[in-house]
């Protein structure tokens, strides 16, 4: 009965994404055994392999048994972890690490660069959802046991961040080759699976790993991750006192969860509104006209729309940058006030004074009564809007393959330019559906790429106006994303990630 | 008997077989791109066609059948493809949990469904109109909503029980005990609901025997009556009922296991049904089947025991 | 309070008749029925006057008003996307309908067209069917529609026909058994050997027979075509596009906690209408059943006066006893009423003050036509009469003790040990379920108390006594694997197997061949002599009275009419009905078997028939 629900969960688990960063640990937290920590979750895991490793609501599961060769803090500063130092040459298209000498993988294998290198070709290689992390990864090599040079065909400003993630996970080069490498994880991590008590796609159970070369990482003696398929049953475990710490599906619910003791650290880490994306008029010839674009912004009432789709929790916004972002601009959430006047105007200019037709895809995943609200906005400027419903899990493959010129979509704010760029604007990027190629957007890019420091905060905020201008999208807002602990479990939250990060989950006190 | 039931066990699988084969063709026909699927939104079209191509999802449907079906063959039916889990090992490790909520589910809702029933066609009267009422109520109340309501006043509220999780048997009885009867209970309502008019029907009708009266004539009790023999003739017809409803409870677990996020198979069929999670959903399909012919057996033999008129020889 | 007498006849053939043509006003009466037409009235006027109802459009979204509280322009208030709830409960009305019985109109055109045709021909056609049909049963229904959906479209039609398809087994099963039963009656094979059509009969006997199963089934399946089609919404498989009751819980369950009550009209909605359909058909299942007997409504009755046994007058012709019997009376029955209870509270009279008296040892006749209340005197007498039915009036004295005021618990210590039966139709009269011995042991090891082994011991010797050939087989034996006079030889050794007083034996030998008919009644009268027992014996068959009794008492309408030594009687019958009893005798005597022998060897006026 609560289909719908679940393809909500997988939808957002994988629209929101990516990023990471380090945390020192908290060393302060001198109490480094504090029994049981019980999470919720709300996805499985899809493979224990690192080379198949998710990232996001997935990982708690794969920092508990994998060691990153970087770490990310809470806010996503590169901190040392199995890689100690790092360094680029003056072109940044060779990376070098410097790596631990003292770790061991828990089935007795050495970490070292070999292993290092391994992995990272393993993951370039594999079927992980983010093995284009490391599309850029010319070669990685071992230069000596502690010393692993990775080469790059192009510059890549998001690389180090990548390897605080699951590109950077590391697995034992022993397992590769084993049968159940997609069930049993042997790692270098502060945990391990216990296989026993676990009941995969329900429960998973890791025991402190009692050689962990990072004792200050290692919280509790005994972690569960429950995994909730629904809603309900999420927030009846929360509301039984049965997790310490949760993430939520359902802001709806947020007034039950608190009254049960908890706990909420908010975040925003996506955005919704409209991907529209055929800006060269390949599907609807009106889109290409950008006075077109910018009707289409006119016309959603941003404030109503976060009221209806999310409670009202979130923050309406008019760029897809996060705020967090160097090219974040305040004053661009000026640019569409609320206004179908001006809207139909724009219309009338760009020679549709009666409006026009326009195909849109739906789909349940996204609360089936938004759609209506949005066919009912857009007809109160003259477009006519036709909803195609599809399945949940055919509608990211048909926006990524152009074949919807407009369309409701959740993306995540990725934590650097770079990277939302090439996940969003780029001419090769995913969620470019008509690979549109504009050579404004496509300077703005390299300059991000190659430029340097200072080239490319000018090149983002440049990239972020145009966009805006030009009506690639109609963002509405950021809804809140919330995550939950209990009286005795204190958290840190992850700047662009959906779940915050195992070490930064602590014993209250 | 002996060849009665070998050919009801080959005609089972040659029905798996054949349940197998369309529900091939129909998953394949709704399967869009799995790779995507599977990978979501970040991947890039290059992962979506290496994954699509280790799947290898690409090559025609009959070629992928008869894979498929050669391996099922020697006991191989894959790993899911959204859980990397091997097929058999999910679907084994979860039918127990199942089957100990819908097998717990069959025997309470039938208990109590035989006494109410029974009582109903005895009394008539009011406590008749108060079945009826049970009856029609438990019908018309959908599961999901029943389910909400006991975890909140016996789980929330009164904490009798946890609202959530399943305690393996082995582990502890008492623990197993309390994380089921909450489900349990969710699903009986609504059996009883279906079975009690069975039993009311079956005991009436039965009760209007001539050789119920002879019985009597020989200075039988009428709870002797009823229990052993009234009971033993309306059986056939309630067993039927309570076959069905056997099936019926495998699908309501789906509501009942998401709900108190109990590791059955109705969750995996949930999501590996939503995902298009082939090998999964296949091995769901043969297990169920193989779970249906068995039963639909059982339930023939059983009733042949019952009606020895229908005994076959 | 006054209640109506009347004396009719059980005529059960009759009663059903009037009952059939008379279902739908009963339906109008019984309050759950009335109930559910209101309700469903109601429904579909709401889904056909929605326009009328409601100016609001129900998918006019909008986004300044989301969630508003109800108003005079939304009396119900709008939904998480602004729009009015009470058009969209009414417009749902008609999509939530019409999908349903889509579906159950499939369903039930798949279903009762193969079982029809599967039922009546069989062959192959029934194998065929019955395996699809266990196809479609195992074959997840989530993969179909999810398929069907992938193939065909989000189309909430679709996908009704698609579960229209799902859901045809109910019906087939139905009518695939009910047919198969019907097939084998005689009315059908006589239909089919004087050159009826197939589709005649099929029209005419068989579809008139599983009707009404159909229909009730029909509420049944519709109820849960609703459900299934508000279920398919909620997981979102449905079409968005049109407003649902499934669409509405879809929208209210994602607000559950912040507007619960936009759960409310939908579930509403969805209960009322599975309820009125559900209460439809269990009241005419109900009032199907009831038709061929007398129900009982306690309820009236109770609080109120019972009802006044009304003796009626009867010249009762005794004849005086030849010798002086000094036998003990074993049973007295003085001036017994019989009655049952009726629906509207009155009380039929079938037994209108019966007096008569059995004495040690005696064999008593009790004769008449069908219907004349012989039988019903002798349910009474053990207190066995069919539901509805009580001893109004009058006195049942055995051994000293009035029967009619015995407890429940003392009634039960007399039936078997003291009082026995044996029953008319010998094969209705075993349990199906259990062998012949067990149903042997089972009342002597509580009647007499005695060891499996020793009831065990006792039964086979009885078995043999009453003339059976091998006992141990027959012992082991299943009621349908003996033959009806074999049958009616068990069940005389059940009847003296508690070593009784009395037995009260109906009719037992009428359904028997005519050759087994003077083996039973050899088979009693040795019995009788061996045991010294008591019999009453109903009959109409004036030959068995003349080749088994020593008195005999002849009933009409309720009453004796004349009584006393078969001699007697035989010799100079007085009561005009006695009368015409022994002249239909006359007329018949061919047909009567035993009566020509019989006659001959009593009847002392008119000399014997040839």
């Amino acid at each position: 009965m609560f289909h719908w629900k679940k393809a909500v969960v997988i939808l957002t688990a994988a629209a929101l994404a990516l990023t990471g960063c380090t945390a020192a640990g908290s060393a302060d937290s001198a109490d480094s055994s504090g029994g049981t920590l019980t999470l919720g979750l709300i996805t499985p895991v899809s493979s224990f392999s690192a080379q198949g490793a998710n990232w996001a609501n997935q990982s708690p599961y794969m920092q508990a048994v994998y060691d990153s060769l970087l770490k990310a803090d809470a806010d996503g500063t590169i901190e040392p972890n199995l890689a100690t130092e790092w360094s680029y040459n003056d072109d940044n298209t060779v990376l070098t690490l410097t790596l631990r000498d003292d770790v061991k993988f828990t089935d007795g294998t050495p970490f070292n660069a070999d292993a290092a290198a391994q992995n990272l070709i393993r993951f370039r290689d594999g079927t992980s959802p983010n093995a284009s992390f490391l599309v850029n990864l010319a070669d990685a090599k071992a230069i000596d046991d502690t010393h692993v040079e990775l080469t790059l065909s192009a510059p890549d400003p998001a690389m180090l961040t990548y390897l605080t993630q699951n590109a950077g996970l590391q697995e034992s080069p022993a397992a590769f080759s084993s049968a159940d490498v997609e069930t049993v994880p042997v790692g270098s991590g502060p945990y391990t699976l216990n296989v026993g008590e676990t009941v995969a796609g329900n429960s998973y159970v890791f025991d402190k790993n009692p050689d962990y070369w990072n004792p200050d990482d290692q919280h509790y003696d005994k972690v569960v991750m429950n995994y909730y398929a629904d809603s309900t049953s999420l927030l009846n475990a929360i509301q039984g006192g049965q997790v310490n710490a949760s993430t939520t599906i359902d802001n709806t619910t947020l007034d039950q969860i608190s009254a049960a003791g908890y706990t909420l650290s908010p975040i925003e880490n996506n955005w919704w509104g409209l991907i529209i994306g055929d800006r060269d008029g390949t599907l609807s010839p009106p889109i290409a006209d950008p006075k077109v674009r910018q009707a289409l912004n006119y016309a959603f009432d941003r404030n109503a729309m976060l009221q209806a789709f999310a409670d009202g929790n979130g923050t309406v916004t008019e760029q897809i940058f996060p705020t967090t972002s160097p090219s974040y601009d305040e004053s661009l959430n000026e640019t569409y006030d609320y206004d179908p006047a001006k809207a139909k105007e724009l219309l009338a200019e760009a020679g549709y004074p009666d409006g026009f037709d326009l195909t849109m895809p739906s789909s349940a995943g996204f609360g089936a009564s938004n759609f209506a609200l949005i066919q009912q906005q857009l007809a109160d400027v003259g477009i006519r809007v036709t909803f195609e419903d599809l399945q949940v899990n055919d509608y990211i493959t048909a926006l990524v393959s152009g074949k919807y010129p407009v369309a409701l979509m959740a993306l995540q704010l990725d934590p650097t330019d770079w990277q939302l760029a090439q996940f969003s604007i780029d001419k090769s990027a995913t969620f470019n559906g008509f690979h549109t190629d504009d050579p404004t957007v496509q300077g703005y890019i390299t300059q991000l790429q190659t430029g340097t420091q200072e080239e490319a905060e000018t090149a983002g905020k440049e990239l972020n106006k145009y966009i805006v201008e030009q009506g690639w999208f109609a963002p509405w807002f950021r809804p809140e994303l919330n995550f939950v602990s209990d009286a005795n479990t204190d958290l840190t939250v992850q700047v662009g990630n959906s779940y915050p990060y195992l070490w930064n989950i602590t014993p209250k006190g | 008997m002996l060849r009665f039931t070998v050919r009801r066990l080959v005609s089972g699988v040659i029905l798996l077989f054949v349940i197998s084969s369309v529900a091939f063709l129909l998953l394949n026909l709704g399967a869009g791109d799995v790779g995507r699927r599977i990978l979501g939104p970040a991947a890039t079209a290059d992962t979506v066609a290496l994954k699509n191509e280790q799947l290898g999802v690409s090559e025609p449907v009959i070629g992928r059948y008869f894979d498929w079906l050669g391996h099922a063959l020697t006991g191989d039916f894959g790993t899911s493809w959204f859980t990397s889990q091997s097929v058999e090992q999910a679907i084994f490790s979860r039918l127990a949990v199942t089957l100990s909520i819908v097998i717990g589910a069959t025997v309470v809702s039938g208990v109590i469904a035989t006494v109410l029933g029974v009582w109903a066609a005895r009394r008539r009267g009011w406590a008749d109109k108060l079945v009826q009422v049970i009856a029609v109520l438990g019908f018309a109340i959908p599961g999901f909503l029943i389910a909400i309501f006991l975890v909140n006043v016996f789980a929330l509220n009164l904490h009798w029980f946890k609202p959530t999780g399943y305690v393996q048997m082995s582990a502890s009885f008492t623990g197993w005990l309390s994380s089921v009867t909450l489900p349990i209970a969710a699903l009986s309502i609504g059996a009883i609901a279906a079975i009690v008019q069975q039993v009311r029907g079956s005991v009436i009708d039965a009760q209007r025997q001539d050789w119920v009266r002879t019985l009597r004539s020989r200075g039988l009790s009428e709870n002797r009556i009823v229990y052993k023999h009234v009971l033993r003739n309306a059986g056939g017809p309630a067993l039927a009922v309570l076959a069905v409803q056997f099936i019926g409870l495998v699908g309501g677990a789906v509501i009942v296991e998401q709900i108190f996020a109990i590791p059955g198979l109705g969750q995996i069929s949930v999501s590996a049904t939503a995902q298009g999670d082939v090998p999964l959903v296949m091995g769901l399909v043969v297990v169920v089947g193989a779970l249906v012919v068995i039963v639909n057996l059982l339930i023939d033999l059983i009733q042949g025991f019952l009606n020895p008129k229908v005994r076959v020889s | 309070m006054t209640e109506s007498i009347t004396n009719v006849m059980p005529d059960t053939a009759t009663e059903e008749r009037a009952a059939r043509s008379h279902l739908a006003r009963r339906l109008l009466r019984n309050g759950a029925a009335l109930f559910a037409f209101i309700v469903l009235g109601l429904i579909v006027l709401a889904a056909i006057l929605a326009p009328l109802l409601t100016p609001q459009d129900p998918n006019f979204a909008n986004i300044q008003s989301l969630l508003s509280a109800p108003s005079a322009e939304h009396p119900l208030g709008t939904d998480g996307a602004g729009r009015d709830v009470l058009a969209r409960l009414l417009y749902g009305t008609r999509y939530s309908l019409a999908a349903a019985l889509l579906g159950t109109a499939i369903a039930a055109i798949l279903g009762v067209v193969g079982g029809l045709i599967a039922g009546y021909y069989g062959r192959w056609f029934a194998s065929v069917s019955s395996w699809v049909i266990s196809l479609i049963m195992a074959l997840p229904g989530i993969v179909v529609l999810l398929a069907a959906r992938a193939v065909l479209g989000p189309s909430l039609w679709m996908a009704m026909a698609v579960f229209g398809v799902l859901l045809a087994p109910a019906f087939f099963r139905l009518v695939y058994t009910a047919v198969v039963n019907v097939r084998g009656e005689l009315f059908v094979d006589a239909a089919r050997v004087s050159g009826v059509g197939d589709f005649s009969i099929i029209g005419r006997h068989i579809l008139s027979v599983v009707r009404a199963p159909i229909i009730i089934q029909f509420a049944f399946v519709m109820g849960i075509a609703i459900a299934i089609q508000a279920g398919l919404d909620f997981l979102g498989l449905g079409d968005t596009s049109v407003p649902t009751w499934g669409n509405m819980l879809n929208d209210a369950f994602a607000r559950m906690y912040k507007n619960p009550v936009l759960l409310v009209w939908p579930s509403v909605a969805i209960a009322l209408t599975s309820v009125a359909l559900a209460l439809f058909a269990n009241a005419l299942r109900d009032e199907l059943e009831r038709s061929g007997r007398v129900r009982v409504r306690r309820r009236r009755v109770r609080g109120t006066a019972p009802a006044p046994a009304v003796v009626l007058p009867a010249d009762v012709v005794v004849h005086p006893e030849t010798t002086a019997d000094s036998r003990e009376k074993l049973l007295v029955v003085d001036s017994l009423v019989v009655g049952y209870d009726q629906p509207d509270g009155s009380l039929k009279q079938v037994v209108n003050g019966v007096s008569l008296t059995v004495r040690q040892g005696e064999v008593h006749g009790l004769i008449g036509e069908s219907g004349s209340g012989k039988t019903q005197t002798a349910w009474s007498i053990l207190r066995l009469l069919p539901e509805g039915g009580r001893i109004v009036g009058g006195s049942v004295v055995f051994g000293g003790t009035d029967l009619a005021s015995l407890s429940d618990t003392e009634m039960r210590k007399v039936r078997g040990r003291r009082i026995s039966y044996i029953p008319q139709e010998p094969m209705s009269n075993l349990d199906p379920s259990f062998t012949i011995g067990s149903q042997l042991v089972e009342p002597m090891r509580i009647a007499l108390g005695i060891s499996s082994a020793d009831a065990k011991k006792r039964a086979l010797e009885l078995l043999a006594r009453v003339g059976i050939p091998n006992p141990e087989r027959t012992y082991a034996a299943y009621p349908h694997e003996v033959s009806g006079g074999m049958a009616q030889r068990v069940l005389i050794a059940g009847a003296v197997s508690c070593e009784p007083d009395l037995v009260i034996a109906d009719e037992p030998t009428t359904a028997l061949d005519v050759t087994v008919q003077a083996e039973i009644l050899d088979l009693l009268r040795g019995l009788q002599k061996e045991l010294g027992v008591s019999i009453l014996i109903v009959t109409h068959n004036f030959g068995v009275v003349a080749d088994l009794c020593d008195r005999v008492s002849v009933m009409r309408d309720g009453l004796i009419v004349e009584t006393g030594p078969v001699r007697a009687i035989f010799a100079d019958p007085q009561h005009p009905y006695t009368k015409s009893l022994f002249d239909a005798i006359l007329e018949d005597g061919a047909a009567r078997g035993h009566l020509e022998h019989a006659a001959d060897r009593h009847a002392p006026a008119g000399g014997a028939a040839s």
